[in-house]
């Protein structure tokens, strides 16, 4: 059957991406920066490639069809629960990123890809180094649970230092909760689309971004376990140019395909048509 | 006692280590090796003996007691091969109807380049999902340290006891002291905010149950330990046995889906539900 929908008639962007703070050159080329045509090209440097680390308000709509977001679980928040308080009170830290709008480490909703039903999720690097915590965890395994009963398609992108620290034992529960979830996406036969950006590493990693059906990474991104400043702590050993690369994880067997950002949307339209 | 005194008693070298209990709760036991797919990891044992009158599986971190023997063992800190080792005795132990039991001690799976290499993240990521398909009875205990993801590859079961000076982290204290300050020397501060001591944690309803040790911590007598954990992992163990496999997943899976739900029944903690 010929996909109704071919890729190269996929939008690279589902609307316009809101501006975001760049430096003056690029990081990977330095080349002076344009940011008309970076946001018009996903925040990819059009020189040299280099992928900019992006926070949720902009990868929703990159992913979703222009005005097709519908976010869920918005009033679920962080507290201290452990009375953190060094080097900085925890409570503290929370009530500052909320006031700068960002919504934990996570936020999720349904939305239409190319016209296509699906849930999606968006790890935001910016909130405590996009670690899983309670809310972040509980916002993902609902969003899985819903698209287990309902068959929706699930898509997942990733940005993350691993479990957060502040809430103890209690964030590496989650990598359960999470898994326990994924168990649920995967035996309701739901597709599952993970999308690895730099960096993930820890928690996460371990937990649901490297069991989606497919392993989608971005190029240049860092993906691990053990981030390589404990390795190295850890173990003394030198690590090679590229370690932990999407390319040395996609030599290793853990990622499907690596894509750049501005073909990502096209692929996951078309991976849709074939998987739905 | 202090916080960090725990810790280092957690971690203690004369401390029973998962073979000494093992062999104490079944002296039948017989080791079984390999993941069936490159190799076997010695930072991590496992293997069926009779236990109450039944075959169990037995799964359980082991650090070395001689130098060598640690270096061995890697300090019970398990390369990806080691959960693919248990996911497949879990596997053989759900075909035979073995229930199971795993003993945690680990300070975390290995940070090590090799471990990367060979998946470490996906093949905790592949325990953790795995073991809520598993339809068995599972009983867990950590036993000395219980570190991060690589104590959760071995952690997810129907029940979870600590032994009394034993400890469950989100990651080691070094660990979480490098991250939160960059500096892992500040060890001691890191491990009291985590608040991962068995009293803190039973307090949060992660685990069920803290197992007292005897008199001078579980080093000072393997026997009298022994007895305490086996009674207690019997005592979570016999009301699963009956359970029919489907209720059991079903309850396995609410264990961990509402985990934090002792904060949330809080009005001031843990996330709002709408």
């Amino acid at each position: 059957m010929i996909a109704e929908m071919p890729r190269d008639e996929v939008a690279i962007q589902g609307g316009p991406l809101p501006e975001i703070l760049l430096p003056t050159n690029c990081p990977g080329c330095g080349i002076a920066l344009s940011l008309d045509e970076l946001r018009a090209h996903n925040y990819v440097c059009t020189e040299c490639g280099h992928h900019f680390r992006l926070g949720a308000d902009v990868w929703v709509p990159l992913i979703a069809d222009q005005g097709s977001w519908l976010e869920r679980w918005t009033d679920v928040r962080s507290h201290d629960l452990l009375n953190w308080t060094v080097p900085k009170r925890y409570q503290q830290t929370v009530e500052t990123l909320l006031e700068q709008g960002l919504n934990e480490a996570v936020r999720t909703g349904t939305c239409t890809l190319a016209k296509k039903p699906i849930w999606l999720a968006a790890f935001d690097f910016g909130f405590v180094g996009g670690t899983l915590s309670i809310v972040a965890g509980e916002r993902l395994a609902r969003g899985m649970e819903q698209a287990a009963s309902t068959g929706t398609p699930y898509v997942l992108v990733s940005a993350s230092g691993g479990a957060r620290m502040q809430e103890g034992v209690l964030a590496l529960m989650q990598l359960a909760k999470v898994n326990a979830a994924v168990g649920r996406l995967h035996d309701a036969g739901v597709p599952f689309f993970s999308v690895l950006t730099d960096p993930t590493f820890g928690g996460t990693a371990a937990s649901l971004a490297l069991l989606g059906d497919i392993n989608i990474a971005e190029p240049g991104a860092a993906i691990g376990f053990t981030g390589p400043r404990v390795i190295k702590q850890a173990t003394y050993a030198d690590l090679p140019p590229g370690f932990q690369s999407a390319e040395f994880q996609l030599a290793h067997g853990q990622v499907d395909v690596v894509v750049p950002r501005t073909e990502l949307r096209p692929l996951l339209a078309h991976l849709l048509e074939m998987y739905s | 006692m202090s916080v960090w005194e725990i810790v280092e008693l957690a971690r203690h070298p004369d401390r029973p280590y998962s073979l000494d209990y093992i062999r104490r709760l079944a002296p039948d036991f017989i080791e079984l090796h390999g993941d069936r797919l490159a190799a076997d990891d010695p930072a991590l044992v496992g293997g069926v003996g009779t236990w109450h009158r039944r075959t169990t599986m037995f799964l359980g971190h082991q650090k070395g007691r001689s130098l060598k023997e640690r270096v061995g063992r890697n300090w019970g800190m398990m390369h990806p091969e080691g959960y693919r080792k248990a996911l497949r005795l879990a596997h053989h132990a759900a075909k035979f109807g073995f229930p199971i039991v795993s003993l945690i001690d680990t300070p975390g799976a290995y940070p090590g380049a090799g471990a990367e290499e060979r998946g470490i993240a996906a093949a905790i990521a592949q325990a953790i999902m795995e073991w809520f398909r598993i339809p068995v009875p599972i009983v867990a205990a950590v036993i000395g340290e219980g570190g991060s993801g690589g104590a959760l590859g071995m952690g997810v079961a129907d029940r979870v006891i600590m032994l009394e000076n034993s400890i469950y982290s989100v990651a080691s204290p070094e660990a979480a002291a490098s991250i939160v300050w960059r500096d892992n020397s500040r060890k001691v501060e890191a491990a009291e905010q985590l608040q991962l001591t068995s009293r803190e944690i039973v307090g949060m309803g992660v685990v069920e149950e803290v197992v007292p040790e005897p008199k001078g911590s579980a080093s000072a007598d393997y026997d009298a330990a022994a007895r305490a954990l086996d009674d207690a992992l019997y005592r979570h163990m016999k009301p699963l046995l009956d359970e029919p496999s489907s209720q059991l997943l079903q309850h396995r899976y609410d264990r961990f889906r509402y985990i934090d739900s002792l904060i949330r029944a809080e009005p001031h903690f843990g996330p709002k539900i709408d």
